[in-house]
């Protein structure tokens, strides 16, 4: 890292930094689209990188779509990406289980039918996924039957989140053998219109709680994702660019694997935070100051098309 | 506060130790679950400590985290499980001291967002205090939902309702700085009896906490408001005339020793004798306060003392 951090990239420097790097990572909400629409001009962004021969991949926490479904919003948006370079959590998660935890049974999972879907993919079979509420009485909770091949529990975003899934996931995470995995701890989905939708952070602390136990998550900031990356599509992390708009994941993400980053300021994220970190002098913040930053990722457009 | 043996004792007492405190103390404060009962079997010989000692003049208040019932309904199961005598102005729960605490201390004006059982928004509606009214149609969503106007707290307890949905629009009311956020209590889980237990009010605080990046104001054992309602109904109590029995360390435990009262814990619930010894023997000075001053295998074993006591008397 040089001494200089969170600096703003415009003109000549954007071309300097563009040319050091040879693939670009990039956060979703809030970088390249929030909600719905898209950041005016990140699809010519994303297409002109690939024609200049970068390799692009997307990084987000978001666990409520499966890789499929992430291009296809993506195709539908004007983005030219194919499936292969989308890591969601709901995929990561998925190959950790398989790939690193090497699971063999079954994961009571609270989470979307896009989580079960990558789960299926990858051969391993969930129960719980859906509505699920109280009935009967205090006795009858705390003696829910426990299905024996469950191994593992998993959280993720679950819109059916409930005092009962939270009983099972606890009921399970007794037995000191059981997995405890968690996509991300983020803790809100940011929305227009003053309100805010709790994360999974909020479903994770719950069961953590209850449970008394950590679980260990795959996303951001944690290193895993970008492992599945770089495993697949052989990347040089000093010649990698990371994109996003949080600074305790994307921004940390980046420092902890060793790669350049940039903040942009269309999501979460303000300058004045990134320099509250630095400011601080603490190591454990550090992480999280960028190297650059840049109102939108179009301010990256005039390089690319000049 | 020291104890017999002028430090926190940790030592188990029986016989004549135990009559000393009988003698030396005279407002008894009982948790309930682990403590009196398990469920809905009383501890045997529980009944006759708690009726012998109101007998021998001795103030009895029963000091419980459940707030899932309310106070009417602990009256008819002390009655139930023999426990004669006992009055509803005896018994303190997280729910009924939420509700004293909103009527009386923050003198809330507007309505208060309840995540939690029928039982908690009873002891406020019989406080006065107005509750949002859940009616949202099951495909209500947090996109879509209103939020009710003027939220002045909102108060999480056990909550075996809870949605995803609640838990949106508890996010919501909380980003007004204005609104209070409470909770009855912290506890993680919670035991039934046979050893099994449910998720606690402390998850679902922990939850709401992260979603709104703020700490919840905690009613229930270990702060010292219950304690702060025991002595203003009884107008005024001591401390040092105060003995506090419970299960568990992190809470009754923490209770007392933040109240200035004598502790002692009975091994018949959640907390051990080795943890309560390693909290004694760590480092941190601040676990100390986890450190019961009393320990009893179980509050039947304060019988042999009223027998003596009896035996003096005749």
């Amino acid at each position: 890292m040089s001494g200089t951090k969170c600096t703003r990239l415009n003109g000549a420097l954007v071309k300097q930094v563009l040319d050091s790097v040879d693939s670009v990572l990039f956060d979703c909400d809030g970088v390249i689209w929030r909600g719905d629409q898209s950041i005016p001009g990140a699809p010519q962004v994303i297409n002109l990188l690939k024609e200049h021969g970068k390799k692009v991949f997307f990084v987000t926490n978001n666990s409520s779509k499966t890789r499929k479904m992430y291009a296809d919003k993506m195709t539908s948006l004007g983005f030219g990406v194919r499936e292969e370079e989308v890591f969601g959590t709901a995929y990561c998660c998925a190959m950790y289980l398989k790939t690193v935890c090497k699971l063999e049974g079954k994961v009571y999972l609270l989470g979307s039918n896009a989580m079960e879907q990558e789960l299926e993919a990858v051969g391993i079979q969930q129960t719980g996924v859906g509505p699920d509420h109280v009935f009967g009485k205090q006795n009858d909770w705390a003696s829910v039957p426990l299905d024996p091949e469950v191994k593992a529990v998993v959280v993720g975003f679950d819109e059916h989140f409930s005092y009962m899934k939270l009983n099972r996931a606890m009921q399970y995470l007794i037995q000191r053998d059981c997995l405890f995995v968690g996509t991300n701890r983020d803790t809100r989905l940011p929305l227009e219109g003053g309100k805010a939708v709790p994360g999974t952070g909020c479903l994770l602390q719950a069961v953590e709680t209850a449970a008394q136990r950590q679980a260990q998550t795959v996303g951001k900031p944690n290193h895993f994702m970008f492992d599945c990356v770089a495993s697949q599509f052989g990347v040089n992390p000093d010649r990698c660019l990371m994109v996003g708009d949080r600074l305790d994941t994307d921004i940390l993400l980046g420092s902890n694997c060793g790669l350049k980053t940039l903040l942009t300021l269309t999501g979460v994220s303000t300058v004045a935070e990134a320099e509250a970190h630095w400011e601080s002098g603490c190591s454990e913040r550090k992480g999280m100051v960028p190297d650059y930053y840049v109102e939108s990722i179009a301010d990256l457009l005039p390089a690319l098309q000049g | 506060m020291a104890g017999a043996f002028g430090f926190k004792g940790c030592q188990k007492i029986r016989g004549p130790q135990i009559r000393g405190l009988l003698e030396a103390k005279d407002f008894f404060l009982f948790d309930c679950d682990g403590v009196i009962w398990h469920g809905e079997n009383a501890i045997s010989g529980a009944a006759t400590v708690v009726n012998s000692l109101i007998r021998h003049g001795k103030n009895v208040v029963f000091v419980t985290n459940n707030c899932t019932r309310p106070r009417e309904n602990y009256v008819h199961k002390f009655s139930r499980l023999g426990f004669t005598d006992v009055m509803l102005e005896q018994i303190f729960s997280s729910s009924y001291c939420s509700a004293l605490y909103l009527r009386d201390v923050v003198k809330v004006r507007g309505q208060v967002f309840v995540m939690g059982c029928e039982a908690l928004r009873g002891e406020l509606l019989e406080a006065g205090i107005p509750c949002v009214e859940e009616a949202d149609d099951p495909d209500a969503t947090i996109y879509n939902c209103s939020l009710a106007p003027d939220v002045k707290a909102v108060l999480v307890g056990h909550d075996d309702k809870l949605t995803f949905l609640k838990l949106a629009k508890a996010s919501c009311y909380l980003r007004d700085p204005e609104c209070l956020f409470l909770a009855t209590d912290n506890d993680p889980w919670h035991p039934l009896s046979g050893g099994r237990i449910l998720p606690g009010s402390g998850s679902l605080t922990a939850a709401l906490e992260v979603a709104s990046g703020r700490k919840a104001t905690v009613i229930g054992k270990p702060s010292r408001f219950m304690f702060e309602c025991i002595s203003s109904q009884f107008r005024g109590v001591d401390p040092a005339q105060c003995l506090m029995v419970g299960d568990r360390l992190e809470t009754d435990m923490l209770f007392g020793s933040n109240c200035g009262l004598d502790t002692m814990l009975t091994l018949t619930g959640v907390s051990q004798m080795e943890e309560a010894q390693e909290y004694r023997n760590s480092d941190l000075t601040t676990n100390h306060s986890f450190v019961p001053d009393y320990v009893v295998d179980t509050i039947a074993d304060f019988l042999p003392a009223f027998e003596e006591l009896e035996e003096q008397t005749d």
